[in-house]
């Protein structure tokens, strides 16, 4: 079975825009937290937001937009760009940089694009008040391209010219999990050779307001502390959007190249809660069958890992019930591997969590670094017998898991080994 | 649920009573388009003047072309071709219309769009539509068989490859193959066209036109026969054409009563000017049109 390596990366998120900033932003634990003017109203009560950094993609009209260099967009692609299809171009431009592919190296047969996104809400909502306003002819033609749940990889797949396999998935916070996963199947089964992992979310007030009835956002007002997983006093998750891209690459292709993998990606495990629509299962069912599928499929056990990124999103039920499966699947070594949640820094990226976290732990494994779990002023109870570091220790980690959980109960766990 | 009124108003209808409101909505859809285009559109909105249209419709064709080919559309452009021309996909030209359709209060349907290839169809279509008569047939194809059992011409002298023919305006292209018999000595070592060939081609878009495109009375046709040149008058040649330049050919009618028939003309190489010619006369005469077709292949001017 052909191994699978990560040769790229390609960020546009709330604390930082390339690899070095992420890294930095990582290391000193700066988080990308900010009042948001938008919910400024009294009858708003969520606050705080984590934007992404240097873009404004506010305005109706995209050719509004503000995109920061080097990124540079003809309107002929804005046209049928979502605000979150728009990061995930940037973000790829970045990731192919990164990994240093030819043009005939990102548009062939054997290199696809597996990406994740909740589509485009605000465009969404905006095209069909046209609708309703002015007449059906009025709509946008690009609107439905630009605002249903495909819209990254249609845009991306067309722009870069992809021609190996392509879809999207849709199981919302664990979606670019997903992908992740599958995308490294299509290589290790040997349909592919390269893929491109993209998660991808617009992170403004249509996607994230809408979780504020459900409960499930902070009601923090400060935006140092709104973010804070498995500290006693988490209220909710604070939102955020943006992009990341990951280049996943056969052991052949990186050989060939001559390129310089971030980290091997060895496997991966899913299953499901078969709970609840929306909450996670009290015990963390899920999320330990996912582990231990994860352990399973890739010979790893729990004593070669020494990092874990949580997903621990900052609500109370949430980290609880994965801390619960931590402790169950991890046993002995629960207390001595390092598990941290970077959603302290960024906000938790919905669609987009799943491959911005692995592409954490590519650069964390990489650089040697293992990230702390920012915000913790009283550990809650619920993590006793875990080893939550606070701080980013400059460690080198032999391997790392990802956890990822969305909607419906769905869990991915990803299993990551350093490159020696 | 409440009765959805729509704002949309009926095909044709140009408002009455230009409100304030309307004005705020239009400066907002126009509001990428030039400021003459913007006061052309609420003096059209205001007092239907007709004559407005034109410029509406090319402030908006600027507004969507890529910058550096905004310079074609300043003065005479009714030839360029949307697609070709200007490099306009479908998709952009869906946003085209769909502009102009809201600020001239007309509407396009997908069946006439096809029909429209350059500015000039559709600003014609537009002010048809706008004064409430019927916009003209849309320029049809002409190429292969169908352009060779129309044509009196034939190989090796026929030079159209394929046309679009109009009632007031035709355009053809020709690729220079290389194989032209003359050009073995036109020059030595140097295959150039001749411009009188260019005019030739010319030429020929005009008997096409007099034989595929012209309006005539129930009953007659252009005789295939009795069609011959007359004069030509203003020409000028800016661009040496060579084997494999793809020409294109525009003439438009300026004049045409039996027996005459004056058109002006130019041809392109891409968007370099190549021949301008300011008349070309023919001459022509209309004979009854045969009662039973039989055996003859079907042509396009029905």
């Amino acid at each position: 079975m052909p191994r699978v390596f990560i040769t790229g990366l390609g960020f546009i998120t709330s604390i930082g825009n390339t690899c070095a900033d992420v890294e930095q932003s990582l290391r000193e634990l700066r988080h990308g937290m900010v009042k948001n003017p938008a919910f400024a109203a009294d009858n708003i009560p969520v606050k705080v937001t984590a934007p992404v950094r240097d873009f404004k993609t506010d305005a109706e009209d995209a050719e509004d937009w503000t995109i920061p260099a080097p990124y540079n967009l003809k309107r002929e692609q804005l046209r049928s760009l979502s605000p979150n299809a728009l990061y995930a171009f940037c973000a790829l431009q970045q990731a192919i940089a990164d990994a240093k592919l030819a043009p005939e190296d990102v548009s062939n047969d054997d290199t696809g694009l597996y990406a994740a996104s909740a589509g485009s809400p605000g465009i969404m909502s905006r095209m069909i008040t046209r609708m309703n306003q002015l007449g059906v002819m009025r709509c946008p033609p690009l609107g439905v391209v630009a605002s249903i749940a495909g819209t990254v990889q249609f845009n991306l797949v067309a722009h870069f010219k992809i021609k190996g396999a392509s879809t999207g998935f849709t199981s919302a916070c664990a979606a670019s999990a997903h992908a992740m996963g599958f995308a490294f199947d299509e290589i290790a089964l040997g349909r592919q050779k390269r893929m491109f992992v993209v998660g991808a979310e617009d992170g403004n007030t249509e996607t994230i307001l809408p979780f504020a009835s459900m409960r499930a956002l902070s009601l923090n007002p400060d935006p140092d502390t709104a973010s804070r997983p498995f500290d006693k006093k988490h209220d909710g998750f604070v939102g955020t959007g943006g992009a990341t891209v990951l280049v996943l690459e056969s052991e052949d292709e990186v050989r060939r190249r001559g390129a310089t993998a971030y980290a091997e990606v060895l496997g991966w495990g899913q299953a499901s809660d078969g709970h609840n629509v929306a909450i996670s299962h009290p015990e963390g069912a899920g999320l330990a069958t996912a582990m231990r599928n994860a352990f399973k499929a890739t010979g790893v056990t729990p004593a070669d890992i020494d990092y874990i990124n949580a997903h621990a999103t900052s609500t109370p039920i949430g980290d609880a019930s994965e801390c619960k499966a931590l402790r169950a699947v991890l046993g002995e070594h629960a207390a001595r591997i390092a598990v941290s949640s970077t959603k302290a820094l960024t906000g938790h990226g919905l669609s987009l969590a799943g491959a911005m976290e692995a592409g954490f732990c590519a650069l964390a494994l990489k650089r040697g670094f293992i990230p702390g779990s920012a915000h913790i002023s009283e550990l809650d109870p619920a993590c006793e017998g875990l080893n939550i570091p606070r701080t980013t220790e400059p460690v080198q980690a032999r391997a790392a898991l990802n956890n990822s959980s969305g909607f419906g109960g769905a869990n991915v766990c990803v299993v990551f080994k350093a490159v020696s | 649920m409440a009765d959805i009124t729509l704002s949309t108003q009926a095909p044709d209808a140009l408002s009455q009573s230009f409100s304030p409101d309307d004005e705020t909505a239009l400066r907002e859809s126009l509001r990428r388009c030039s400021p003459a285009t913007v006061e052309a559109a609420i003096a059209y909105r205001k007092g239907g003047d007709t004559k407005a249209l034109a410029v509406i419709i090319i402030g908006i064709f600027e507004r969507f072309v890529e910058p550096d080919l905004r310079a074609r559309l300043a003065g005479d452009c009714d030839d360029l071709r949307v697609i070709e021309d200007l490099g306009i996909d479908s998709l952009t030209m869906m946003e085209i219309v769909m502009l102009v359709e809201e600020v001239t209060k007309t509407k396009i349907e997908n069946d006439e769009l096809r029909g429209l290839v350059t500015i000039g169809d559709i600003k014609t279509f537009v002010d048809c539509r706008a004064r409430g008569v019927q916009p003209p047939a849309p320029a049809k194809s002409i190429l292969g068989d169908e352009l060779r059992a129309l044509m009196p011409i034939q190989a090796p002298f026929l030079f159209l490859d394929e046309a679009r023919v109009g009632p007031a305006q035709c355009t053809a292209s020709y690729r220079i193959t290389g194989q032209e018999f003359f050009l073995a000595g036109h020059f030595k070592n140097n295959p150039v066209m001749p411009a009188s060939i260019m005019l030739e081609a010319l030429g020929q878009l005009g008997v096409l036109h007099l034989l595929a495109g012209l309006p005539v009375e129930a009953g007659k046709v252009v005789g295939a026969s009795t069609i011959f040149f007359a004069s030509t008058d203003g020409v000028r040649c800016s661009r040496v054409c060579k084997p494999g330049d793809v020409l294109t050919l525009t003439i438009k009618s300026k004049r045409v009563k039996e027996p005459l028939a004056v058109y002006s003309g130019s041809i392109r190489v891409g968007q370099e000017k190549a021949v301008i010619a300011e008349e070309i006369t023919l001459t022509f005469g209309v004979v009854d049109a045969p009662v039973a077709p039989v055996g003859v292949l079907p042509v396009a001017a029905s």
